[in-house]
């Protein structure tokens, strides 16, 4: 018993470092960032007095658009991140080990590259005389360019694209550890292809497509990047709306933190639904 | 009840023949083996049945009905597989109930199949657990009642104890043998493990590169080798090479080289006719020599070699005494049994006389080549000169 609470001495010791960290670099912040909600607003810096202005505008509906808005374009995100990076895990999943590799690195290139480059490569390629709409009016598809630039599409192809990785990489995790002699199992027990898929394949992959959830719907949520660069300026996102409050003058210090601790506060609860689905269909373990 | 008929099957993976034109029938009911070292193709073969591996060509037929093109899920036979395959997100009721769900059979009906078969193999009370939460002993019997539950025409166990420890693997063999009783249908099993398949089989097809070496009855096999890789795979052997030197009506001698230009006789009954001056091989049984320190009286019908105890590994049940006779290590095995007088306990180095009758000394129309032997399974090999070396020396 002694050497084991001396072990587990050496085991906060070892991770003091870190819990330290994130107390001053993650902790404390959120809380300043809560009691500067509370406080009155002046033009540059706040006033510290006590104000429930921020937070009765949080709950009143003036900032309901944008929460919508943030909401249906995380969900559709996550959800398109889902249908195309399934297919795509699966095949990496099952392929020999040579390809599995190439494909990996594939899937991790991106990373490589700055996200703002990249997404400053998306506005050349959708813009009105950029890349996509040169080659659909030279295949004949089209005869004006599209205006994709600066729509709610062009918003979902860039997050979708920026997000994909997120979202194949533990799906690909899962399905590898499938075992897929259960596949066979069930062909063998009458069940189809599709069938031996639903009751199968896809309830012992629902751990992966949850942590793919977690990585593409939160950062989704607030995204503020994407939608500033190659989203249309009249819809705005909170993520924008949040930037915004701090950018322009007058400044808004209360109101953008009273929204980012409505945009906390909304992962957490969809944190909570998505946990409690995954244990109501009571999947356990691949192993 | 219909038979299983393999027609001239094959199947290769990247030009590497794993079934090579097998020609087999199955009875219908019987319990019959696939038994061979790893690699012979005995679980591609039975793949194929099932449907998860296409042959290169041949037909398989149930009944009148050949089944190669039809994929799995509308074949019927179902599988037993090797780690059970047990579905780990699903409760053992759920498992059972998964094959009748799938074909929408209506739920009342899927209740009593269920505990009917459930009950059959002792996991009633089990029914809502999940498979971490049973052995691997209750695993299989849940496998095996997922499987039944289809009424399947040929039941196909693909090593199906291989994961189990020896006093279990001896239970559920007992207790595959009475399901097998309890429902009448074909079982298909495929081990390496030759006392599995002895014991269990109706029938034996034993296997070697993509090729049945022997088919037959466990006894029939055991005592009548048709070949050095059957004799040697199903049980242990003395293999002996000798040339024929005389045939008379009931058996056939053998000169056998003991190295140093000494020779020992054998006489042996005869199943095929050998020709005079030919090289052959006896196969010998450990068990069915007798060993004794004192010369003992012999009938004409005995064979009788002197020897030196090389070697005594004492097995429980018996002991194996190796005996140097010349250039071969003869392994005899001895019971435990004190009926004769003047037994008396074996030493190292003691010269012992080893004695059997001329019938159970097995013919094979072949020489032992290290090649031909079973890849694995065994531990102790005798020691073999080259067959062609010892013929060149004789002649």
């Amino acid at each position: 018993m002694k050497s084991n609470s001396k072990s587990s001495r050496l085991d906060y010791l070892l991770a003091a470092p870190t819990l330290i960290w994130l107390t001053v670099f993650f902790l404390v912040p959120y809380f300043i960032v809560l009691i500067y909600g509370f406080l009155t607003p002046d033009i540059f810096d706040v006033k510290f007095e006590f104000n429930l202005d921020a937070y009765r505008q949080l709950f009143d509906g003036t900032y309901f658009r944008p929460f919508v808005l943030s909401v249906k374009l995380a969900i559709t995100t996550t959800l398109l991140c889902i249908l195309i990076a399934y297919p795509v895990a699966y095949l990496i999943a099952r392929a020999s080990d040579k390809i599995k590799n190439t494909l990996l690195i594939l899937i991790i290139i991106p990373f490589w590259t700055n996200l703002i480059i990249r997404i400053f490569s998306w506005r050349i390629f959708l813009s009105y005389n950029g890349v996509l709409n040169d080659i659909l009016m030279r295949i004949g598809l089209i005869s004006q360019p599209l205006e994709i630039m600066r729509t709610d599409l062009a918003v979902i192809m860039v997050m979708v694209y920026v997000y994909l990785p997120y979202m194949i990489l533990p799906l690909y995790s899962v399905l590898e550890k499938l075992d897929f002699t259960l596949l066979h199992a069930a062909m063998d027990l009458g069940a189809n292809e599709v069938k031996s898929f639903f009751k199968i394949t896809l309830p012992l992959s629902l751990e992966g497509i949850f942590a793919g959830v977690l990585l593409v719907f939160i950062p989704a949520l607030g995204t503020y990047l994407i939608p500033q660069l190659v989203g249309d300026q009249r819809s705005l996102y909170v993520g924008q709306v949040i930037t915004y409050k701090i950018k322009n003058i007058p400044r808004n210090w209360p109101m953008a933190s009273a929204l980012s601790f409505g945009l906390l506060i909304l992962v957490a609860i969809f944190l909570l639904l998505g946990y409690i689905l995954l244990k109501k269909s009571k999947v356990r373990g691949v192993a | 009840m219909e038979e299983i008929r393999i027609v001239n099957i094959s199947k290769d993976f990247d030009g590497f023949m794993a079934v090579d034109g097998v020609d087999l029938t199955i009875k219908p009911g019987e319990l019959f083996s696939f038994l061979g070292p790893s690699g012979c193709g005995k679980t591609t073969l039975l793949r194929m049945i099932a449907g998860f591996e296409m042959p290169l060509k041949g037909k398989i037929f149930i009944g009148d009905q050949d089944i190669v093109d039809l994929p799995p899920y509308k074949r019927p036979v179902n599988t037993i597989f090797q780690n059970y395959s047990l579905f780990p997100h699903m409760t053992v009721w759920d498992n059972v109930a998964f094959g009748l769900k799938v074909r929408k059979t209506p739920l009342p009906e899927i209740k009593d199949r269920v505990s009917e078969m459930l009950d059959l193999v002792k996991m009633g009370d089990q029914h809502s657990k999940y498979p971490d939460q049973i052995s691997g002993g209750q695993k299989q019997r849940v496998a095996i009642a997922r499987a039944l539950i289809n009424n399947p025409k040929v039941l196909l166990l693909d090593e199906p104890l291989a994961a189990l420890d020896l006093k279990l693997r001896q239970h559920m063999l007992i207790e595959l043998m009475n399901i097998h009783d309890a429902v009448g249908i074909t079982f298909i099993y495929v081990t390496h493990d030759q006392s599995e398949a002895m014991s269990i089989s109706d029938r034996v097809a034993v296997m070697n590169r993509g090729k049945i070496v022997q088919e037959g009855p466990p006894d029939d096999i055991y005592e009548r080798p048709s070949s050095i890789f059957s004799a040697y795979f199903i049980g242990e052997t003395n293999l002996i090479t000798g040339e024929v030197i005389g045939i008379e009506d009931e058996y056939v001698q053998l000169k056998c080289p003991m190295g140093d230009d000494e020779y020992f006789e054998i006489d042996s009954t005869f199943h095929f006719r050998p020709e005079i001056g030919s090289q052959i091989t006896v196969s010998l049984r450990p068990e069915k020599i007798a060993i004794s320190s004192n010369k003992p009286k012999i009938a004409d019908d005995m064979n009788i070699v002197k020897g030196v105890i090389e070697d005594i590994l004492y097995l429980g049940s018996h002991t194996q005494y190796i005996v140097r006779v010349g250039k071969h290590n003869i392994r005899v095995f001895s019971q435990h049994k004190r009926v004769y007088f003047d037994d008396k306990a074996l030493d190292w180095e003691e010269e012992v006389w080893l004695f059997w009758h001329d019938t159970d000394s097995w013919l094979i129309n072949e020489l032992p080549d290290e090649s031909r032997m079973p890849a694995e399974g065994k531990t102790y090999i005798p020691k073999f000169k080259k067959a062609n070396a010892s013929a060149g020396e004789q002649i």
